[in-house]
C-alpha cells in the first residue's frame, strides 16, 4: 500500500486529518459535558459517536502509512474541549453554531484534499479518497443537523416577524 | 528511494588527468549547489568518469558534464552520478580503519574500482559524504535484519521478543556495525555534528529510531509516539558514547550499560502511565468545573 506514493503529501493529509478528528472529538466531549443531559444531548452524542469512528479510522491509516501524529495533540486535547464546553455554555444555540462553523470548515478542508488526491492520481489513492469522501459527507450531515437546530431559533424569529407583518 | 532505476556502468574512454580534474571540479561546484540536502539529493547528473585502463567503446553521452536534471538523453547503459558515488564510497570504507574518514580513503577506494584518484575530488575533504554513506548503509542493514526477524515471527519460526529485549538487541546490532571502525568513529561523530551535516545526520538518526519502534510493534498515535522515540534516541546516543570509551572485552561494559538504560526506560513508562492517569484526573476536574459553572449560571435546568 505504501509503495510508490507521494509520501510527503499523504503524510501531511493523514496527520492533519487525524489532528482534526481528534480535535472534533474533544469539542463534542466538551459540549456533552455541558449539554449532555439537556434535550439536545442525544443529538450531540450521535454526532460524537460518528467522530469517534472517524478518529479510529485515521488511527489505523496512521499506523498503516507510518505517519507521525502532530506534536500539538496535547494542545488540541485541551483547546477542543474548551471550545466545545465554552460554546455549550452559551446554550444549545451556541453549541450548534459552533458545530455549524467547525463542520463547514472541515468539509471545505476535506474537499481540498479530495481535489489534491484526484490531481495526483485517483487510482493510486482510491481507498484513501473513498474514506475522505465518506467522512466529508458525514461532516456535511453534522453541519446540516447543526443548522436545523440552530435555525429553529432563527425561523422562530422570522415566523414572529411575518405574523406581525400580517397583522 | 535513493535510486532512479538501474543503469549499467558505462564503458568509458580514456581521459587525460586534466579533464578528470575539470570534471570533478565542475561537479564539486554542482554538488555545492545541492549542499542543503546532500543526503536527500536525487538529481540526475551526467558524469563521464575518468577511468584508467578501460577500453574506449563508445562516445561520451551529450555535453560533458551537464546538469540537465530529469531531462537529457540517458541511454540504457549509463550509470547515474549517484550510483557511481555510492560505489566509490562503499569501496572506500575498506580503507577507513587505516586512513580515517578522509579523502585518502576515498582515493584508495576509487583506485580499487579502476578510477582515477582524482575521483576523491568529488567529495568534501572532511569525509562528510563517506560518513553519511556509512550511516545510511548501516541503517539499511539494520532495517533488513529487523524485517527478516519479523518475518520469522510471522511464520511462527521464532518467538516474539518482549519489548525491552527487542530494543536492546536492535540497538546492540546497530552499534556492533561500528566495531570495525571504532578507532575512527569519534572523528566521524564530530563531523556528523557539523552544522552543514546536521539536517542529514538527524534525519538518518530519526528514521533509524522510527524503524526500530516500527518493528518493535509500536502503534501509538498519540503523544507516546514522541516520548518513545525521544527515549530510545537518548538510549542509543548515550550507549554509543559509552562504547567509544569502552575497552572491556567484547564491549561487555557497553552492553551492560545498554541493558540498564533500557530497563530504566521500562520503569519510566510505568511512571508515564501514572502521568496519564493524572491527565485524566485533570480532564475530570475540567468537566466538573464546567458543570459547576453551568449550575451557578442557572443553566442546568431541563430545556
Amino acid at each position: 500500500m505504501t509503495e510508490g506514493i507521494n509520501k510527503p503529501v499523504i503524510d501531511r493529509i493523514i496527520r492533519v486529518d487525524h489532528a482534526g478528528e481528534y480535535g472534533a472529538n474533544r469539542i463534542y466531549a466538551g459540549q456533552m459535558a455541558v449539554l449532555g443531559r439537556s434535550a439536545v444531548g442525544p443529538v450531540i452524542q450521535q454526532m460524537w459517536n460518528q467522530e469517534k469512528n472517524h478518529l479510529k479510522k485515521f488511527n489505523e491509516l496512521m499506523v498503516a502509512y507510518r505517519v507521525r501524529p502532530t506534536v500539538l495533540l496535547p494542545f488540541w486535547n485541551v483547546a477542543g474541549f474548551v471550545l466545545g464546553a465554552g460554546s455549550a455554555l452559551l446554550g444549545k444555540k451556541g453549541a450548534m453554531a459552533c458545530t455549524v462553523a467547525v463542520e463547514e470548515s472541515i468539509s471545505e478542508h476535506y474537499n481540498n484534499q479530495i481535489r489534491t488526491l484526484i490531481e495526483e492520481d485517483p487510482e493510486k489513492y482510491k481507498e484513501l479518497l473513498q474514506v475522505i469522501k465518506q467522512f466529508r459527507d458525514e461532516e456535511q450531515e453534522h453541519h446540516d443537523i447543526g443548522l436545523e437546530h440552530d435555525a429553529e431559533a432563527v425561523s422562530r424569529i422570522l415566523g414572529w416577524g411575518s405574523w406581525r407583518s400580517r397583522k | 528511494g535513493k535510486r532512479r532505476g538501474r543503469r549499467a556502468v558505462v564503458r568509458c574512454q580514456q581521459y587525460p588527468p586534466l579533464r578528470a580534474l575539470q570534471a570533478s571540479a565542475a561537479l564539486r561546484g554542482a554538488s555545492d549547489e545541492h549542499k542543503k540536502e546532500p543526503w536527500a539529493s536525487s538529481s540526475q547528473q551526467h558524469f563521464d568518469s575518468p577511468p584508467a585502463g578501460h577500453q574506449p567503446e563508445q562516445k561520451p553521452q551529450g555535453p560533458h558534464p551537464s546538469y540537465t536534471g530529469q531531462g537529457g538523453q540517458e541511454s540504457e547503459d549509463y550509470e547515474s552520478e549517484e550510483q557511481l558515488q555510492h560505489r566509490i564510497l562503499t569501496a572506500a570504507l575498506e580503507f577507513v580503519p587505516e586512513h580515517g574518514w578522509t579523502a585518502e580513503a576515498i582515493a584508495e577506494g576509487a583506485k580499487t574500482l579502476g578510477l582515477s584518484v582524482a575521483a576523491a575530488g568529488l567529495f568534501h575533504s572532511d569525509g562528510s559524504e563517506l560518513i553519511l554513506h556509512f550511516v545510511s548503509e548501516c541503517n539499511t542493514k539494520l532495517s533488513e535484519l529487523l524485517k527478516k526477524e519479523q518475518k520469522l515471527v510471522q511464520l511462527g519460526e521464532a518467538e516474539k521478543k518482549p519489548i525491552d529485549e527487542f530494543l536492546r538487541d536492535a540497538v546492540e546490532a546497530r552499534l556492533r556495525m561500528l566495531i570495525p571502525y571504532i578507532e575512527k568513529w569519534p572523528q566521524a561523530l564530530s563531523v556528523l555534528l557539523l552544522p552543514r551535516n546536521i539536517p542529514s545526520s538527524l534525519n538518518l538518526l530519526t528514521s533509524m529510531i522510527d524503524d526500530i519502534w516500527h518493528y518493535a510493534g509500536d502503534q501509538s498515535t498519540d503523544f507516546n509516539w514522541y516520548t518513545r522515540r525521544a527515549v530510545l534516541t537518548a538510549i542509543y546516543n548515550t550507549t554509543e558514547l559509552v562504547m567509544m570509551q569502552d575497552s572491556s572485552p567484547g564491549f561487555e561494559d557497553t552492553w551492560r550499560f545498554l541493558e540498564n538504560r533500557v530497563a530504566d526506560a521500562m520503569t519510566m513508562s510505568n511512571t508515564a502511565t501514572q502521568v496519564q492517569s493524572t491527565g485524566e484526573a485533570v480532564v475530570q476536574g475540567l468537566m466538573g468545573a464546567a458543570v459547576t459553572i453551568k449550575n451557578l449560571a442557572g443553566l442546568n435546568q431541563r430545556r
